[in-house]
């Protein structure tokens, strides 16, 4: 695929064009990405593409190599690596909160202790998810101002 | 941060370590005087405390995993943690010398005193896990009142 990059004044708004023949998964992927960048991730549910807003995201799961966005009442599937999205998502106060997990700070209501040192996460939706044992530093470390 | 992760983990280590010390030195003393009260010991006593602390500490390396375990998994790693510890303390007690396993309280007593130091380490635990996560709770709603504050000024700008 061909690459350009053209530099623009500053009169012109900044705009990111994709000439492609047919919608293939590469080209897809961009298109996450750059709407990733806009505030909105492109997802699935029920064979029907959405543009998910990222700020109504709850969390994001990893299951055998898919991976789902959940929303307060909706799932979506998402054309991505868990790791792919951290990265995307890194400054917009999503964390890693289990091998599987990366979940949104904001909707977070409270932290309860777990087994084994882990935390549970309550959730605005009520729904309750494991922070593990190796990810509380990275918690505490973000929460007191730090980085993941 | 792995070298976080590390200290993290070391801490809790020590913790357990030290809770274990106490918590055991309080049983042998409360199940002593009441079963054993004119037993002599020689400074050799003040080591079963630290070794027994030593083994409920290195038995925590089976609820240790790579995995995510699941609430069942890691019960069931826990009883078989408190049935190792029991096995190795008895055993450590039937063959020492100083330890009059031949009367009829002993083992029976012993046995209860690891469960009563595991309940209650867990317990304090547990304890400990809950002002963590009270320390938790108000740095989220601090976090979450400064992002919410910085996507205002965003916006008015």
């Amino acid at each position: 695929m061909k690459l350009e990059t053209r530099k623009i004044p500053e009169s012109e708004p900044e705009m990111v064009e994709i000439r492609y023949h047919w919608i293939t998964d590469e080209i897809q992927e961009i298109i996450s990405f750059v709407k990733s960048r806009q505030g909105q991730l492109s997802a699935v549910r029920d064979g029907q593409r959405f543009e998910v807003p990222v700020v109504d995201l709850f969390y994001a799961e990893s299951v055998e190599d898919r991976l789902f966005l959940y929303t307060a009442a909706d799932s979506y599937e998402i054309r991505m690596k868990l790791y792919e999205l951290e990265e995307m998502l890194r400054n917009q106060s999503f964390l890693r909160v289990s091998k599987s997990m990366i979940v949104n700070l904001m909707k977070i209501t409270s932290v309860r202790p777990a087994l084994n040192g882990r935390f549970l996460a309550v959730l605005k939706n009520g729904e309750e998810i494991i922070i593990s044992r190796k990810y509380v530093p990275s918690l505490k470390n973000i929460l007191k101002g730090g980085e993941s | 941060m792995p070298g976080q992760k590390w200290k993290e983990q070391l801490i809790r280590a020590l913790r357990l370590y030290t809770l274990l010390v106490t918590l055991i030195t309080v049983v042998i003393m409360i199940l002593g005087r009441l079963l054993d009260r004119d037993r002599v010991l020689s400074y050799e006593a003040f080591l079963s405390p630290l070794l027994y602390a030593l083994i409920g500490t290195a038995a925590t390396v089976i609820t240790r995993s790579d995995r995510e375990l699941s609430i069942r998994s890691l019960i069931i790693r826990k009883a078989i943690s408190l049935l190792l510890i029991e096995g190795a303390i008895i055993l450590i007690a039937l063959k020492a010398d100083t330890i009059p396993t031949e009367k009829s309280w002993v083992l029976p007593g012993l046995a209860l005193g690891i469960l009563a130091v595991f309940v209650l380490s867990h317990l304090i635990l547990y304890l400990i896990d809950r002002k963590e996560a009270e320390k938790l709770n108000a740095d989220l709603a601090r976090y979450q009142e400064k992002q919410i504050a910085q996507s205002e000024d965003k916006d008015e700008i």
